[in-house]
């Protein structure tokens, strides 16, 4: 009923910045209130008075000095009119304002204002210095095989990458803005042409609808425009590797990138898409696969390998043929502990491990790897706290979670070794299978950017599993994957590739 | 209530997936038992009883996709509505409904049974039920297409099971099949008859119906999941007659089951317990179309979320879940079903079929009718 009330009413009316300097100064202090790094500097000529208003700490003072005041100064003749001072600025993006707002926006930016005094307009001119670390190698995702390098948190040069990687026209970098407060830079990356405009258009919508003050980064963004926020099956990818985005965006994806973020995100990816490396795709097509299976086994083993443990132990030892049970048995024999409670606790162990050699610097992460690895794992035998076959086992698992080429999925993974832990401690086989079923139906559930998660599976794409499931020599890829939709559907023609040729031709 | 149902665009799956969806239905707790079943009526020829009720059931399947054609997009409950009427068809449906809810009702309590007489005898029923009822709830909270997903996954996950089945072959004699064709043809119907709670699930097409994509397909990937349902069903038969002396089949009630038994890997023994563990997969899309379909049934008789109605059909199964104390009861329970279910799903939908033909007729007859006048 008090719509009309409510509405509209929080919106500033625009407000023109005092003409008189002093007034200027006091209006920019009150604004901006960054105490002396707000600095003003003013040219006096014949009684006209020019203003240069800046943030210290964010320009890049020889640019200023260099090409604004000293080409000012230079040109005595000129008029100290808008028009007038920017003929001379011998810079691409100046731009004309008097509001307020815009100018402590502009400040705030790293921007001078120019202005002088009486006039109706000042000039804003970019002198910002960007502080950025250089190009270095990919440290979350390593790789053995392929291009090493990786994004770095200035945007600019992210684009750059990009843009070097991609010679194509038409490829979109369409600007947006993230945080409602912070008011962070960020892109969104696609090929026109190839990606799905429905897809774009459900990136910038979910982009645009966020109304959060501040987001630190491009995992918690992708975080809040995933579709399920309660399960631990990441929906979006991040990835640091910009040749990585460049092979999603030709198979008609859509990436997200930010300012002060060394990470892209891009969707839609499938389950299956968080094991797939880099690696695959510059390998030939048979180590491709042999790894890419490698990688699903090693997962599945890591999901599976220690709740069957407990469930064959607990419950089912009848499963084990009698001269294994016996050196099983007797590993076990000094154990007091029932095996889940054993498994637990060594997972525990493990976990520890892992996080302790991830929090600390990689010389002393190494040695703490080899001390807890190998020397508590040897005295918790001779202790009798485990048996040597848990040890086995679990070290299986672990290697097997850490084989996920994403780190977010390889943490999902180990996660998720808990709840069947339990389950299988529980109900033996039947409450791994209840865990399995549980999971199964989840996934299915899942979706990402609007497409199904377990996408070349279920809904059967039968043409689309060489591109995440198994891999196939390249000639068979002339074609875009199904499930994006994409415009362009053909790589290169399918007829050249197929053609062949007779004995001696 | 409106007659035909239009789901939205994204709800809708390929045909093909009816391939998915008749097999994984139809395959179920009925199928651990049934060589025995069949043996009792059949003897040796039983797997030819088991392949007789296979074709009756793909003439039943003819029936059935040929009525839901008549229509655009209906189901059974729409149907029942159109053919009699407000108040005949809605008791109609609320009957089917109950018939549904007691078939879902069965594959729970059938497998808990399997669990507890193989696995764990002391488990106490409501706690397995309680979880799988859960499970499946979270199923159909995700609609149909996490049903057929679940469905999908069901038949991919167990399809290995059948090759072992041929592993306990190697010890089998052929000779227990012949003579072929040595009983008469009462008993081979009556076998035949027998499979029933095996066969039953492919009436779920009557409510998947207006989910299909391309309708024009489904009769096709109908009749091709029926068709692999049936080769499965009389290879189990074939190999359990030819592994077991004739009087221990009669005495086995889990015969494929018990033949898992004998499959033996170098670290694996005791296959059983990963059988019947692995038989959760292959009944889980069972309950969950069951349940699915009568929660809609639920919602499209008295017109309330489907959601609610997940919730009562499933308390009251939980409930009802304490009311059964022993295995004769439960034996008793299933055969009434199993004989709902063959009037249900085998000779219902036929009549109901015959009657919306003739409708059809008249109704053609009479525009035709009307046009030349």
């Amino acid at each position: 009923m008090f719509k009309w009330l409510s509405g509209k009413k929080a919106e500033e009316t625009p407000k023109v910045h005092s003409l008189d300097l002093e007034e200027l100064k006091e209006q920019l202090k009150t604004e901006l209130n960054v105490g002396a790094d707000l600095v003003f500097r003013t040219l006096k000529r014949d009684g006209e008075k020019l203003i240069f208003c800046l943030i210290d700490s964010l320009i890049d003072s020889t640019k200023l000095d260099e090409v604004v005041i000293k080409s000012i100064m230079n040109h005595k003749e000129i008029e100290w009119t808008c028009e007038g001072i920017s003929k001379v600025l011998p810079m691409a993006s100046i731009h004309a304002v008097n509001q307020l707002g815009e100018v402590v926006q502009g400040i705030n930016q790293g921007k001078v204002y120019i202005y002088s005094e009486g006039q109706p307009y000042g000039i804003l001119a970019d002198v910002s210095k960007n502080l950025v670390r250089g190009l270095e190698k990919a440290e979350t995702e390593s790789l053995v095989y392929g291009p090493k390098i990786s994004f770095t948190e200035s945007l600019q040069s992210n684009i750059n990458i990009l843009r070097n990687n991609i010679k194509d026209e038409d490829l979109c970098t369409e600007d947006l803005t993230v945080g409602r407060r912070s008011k962070t830079k960020a892109k969104i990356v696609y090929i026109r042409g190839i990606a799905d405009e429905q897809i774009v258009n459900t990136f910038k919508q979910r982009l645009n609808e966020l109304e959060l003050d501040y987001i630190p980064g491009t995992t918690v963004l992708g975080q809040y425009i995933e579709s399920n926020s309660w399960t631990v099956f990441p929906q979006l990818m991040t990835t640091e590797l910009p040749d990585r985005i460049s092979i999603a965006l030709y198979r008609g994806k859509v990436a997200v990138l930010m300012d002060r973020s060394p990470d892209a995100l891009y969707g839609p990816t499938s389950f299956f898409a968080f094991f797939e490396s880099t690696e695959d795709v510059y390998m030939r097509w048979n180590m491709g696969l042999f790894l890419r299976l490698l990688r699903l086994v090693a997962t599945f083993i890591s999901v599976l390998l220690t709740p069957a443990y407990v469930a064959v132990l607990t419950y089912h030892y009848e499963v084990i043929p009698s001269p294994l049970l016996l050196s099983l048995g007797e590993s076990r024999a000094r154990v007091p502990f029932p095996p889940v409670f054993e498994t637990l606790l060594l997972e525990f162990v493990i976990e520890l491990l892992r996080e302790a050699g991830a929090r600390l610097p990689t010389k002393v992460g190494q040695t703490i790897g080899i001390v807890g690895g190998i020397i508590i794992g040897q005295a918790a035998v001779q202790a009798g706290f485990t048996s040597n076959i848990l040890i086995i086992i679990l070290c299986l698992s672990a290697l097997g979670s850490f084989t996920t080429p994403s780190y977010l999925m390889g943490t999902a993974i180990r996660l998720i070794r808990f709840p069947i832990i339990l389950m299988a401690g529980l109900w033996g086989g039947i409450g791994i299978m209840i865990a399995f079923c549980f999971f199964i139906i989840h996934l299915l559930r899942l979706e990402t950017i609007g497409g199904p998660y377990l996408t070349p599976i279920y809904p059967a794409r039968i043409k689309d599993i060489g591109y995440s499931f198994f891999k196939l020599p390249p000639q068979y890829f002339s074609f875009r994957p199904i499930t994006n939709r994409t415009k362009d559907k053909e790589r290169f023609p399918k007829k050249k590739a197929k053609q062949k040729k007779d004995v001696d031709e | 209530m409106k007659v035909n149902l239009h789901p939205k665009e994204g709800l809708l799956i390929n045909a093909f997936m009816l391939f998915f969806i008749i097999h994984s239905v139809q395959v179920g707790v009925g199928l651990a038992g049934l060589p025995r079943v069949v043996y009792l009526v059949a003897k040796h020829d039983a797997w030819i009883s088991v392949f007789l009720a296979g074709m009756i059931t793909s003439i039943v399947l003819i029936f059935m996709v040929q009525m839901l054609k008549q229509y655009d997009s209906a189901d059974l409950y729409g149907i029942h509505v159109d053919v009699f009427g407000k108040w005949a068809g809605q008791s109609l449906n609320f009957i089917y409904m109950i018939y549904m809810t007691s078939t879902f009702f069965i594959i729970l309590m059938n497998y808990i049974e399997i669990v507890q007489v193989w696995i764990f005898p002391t488990l106490p029923t409501w706690q397995l039920s309680l979880v799988l009822i859960l499970i499946v709830i979270y199923a159909v909270y995700g609609g149909i297409r996490v049903i057929v997903g679940v469905a999908f996954f069901s038949v991919i996950g167990t399809v290995w099971l059948v090759i072992v089945l041929f592993v306990p072959l190697q010890f089998g004699d052929f000779t227990h099949l012949l003579p072929i064709l040595n009983v008469n043809a009462k008993q081979l119907v009556m076998g035949a008859q027998s499979t029933t709670l095996s066969m039953l699930g492919f009436e779920i097409i009557m409510f998947v119906y207006p989910f299909v994509k391309e309708k024009h397909k489904s009769m096709l990937f109908v009749q091709i999941g029926n068709l692999f349902t049936t080769i499965i069903f009389t290879l189990a038969t074939l190999i359990s007659i030819v592994f077991f002396a004739s009087n221990s089949l009669e005495k086995t009630i889990w015969p494929v089951l018990s033949m898992f038994k004998i499959v033996r890997l170098p670290n694996l023994e005791r296959f059983e317990f990963i059988a019947v563990s692995f038989w959760m997969l292959i009944i889980l899309p069972n309950m969950c179309f069951y349940l699915w379909a009568a929660s809609k049934g639920f919602s499209r008789i008295l017109g309330k979320r489907q959601k609610s109605g997940v919730w009562i059909i499933a308390i009251v199964t939980f409930a009802a879940t304490f009311l059964i104390k022993s295995r004769y009861q439960m034996n008793t329970i299933t055969d009434v079903v199993a004989k709902l279910g063959f009037y249900f799903a085998f000779c219902y939908p036929v009549l109901l079929a015959m009657i919306v033909f003739i409708k059809k007729w008249f109704k053609r007859r009479g525009d035709k009718h009307a046009e030349t006048q």
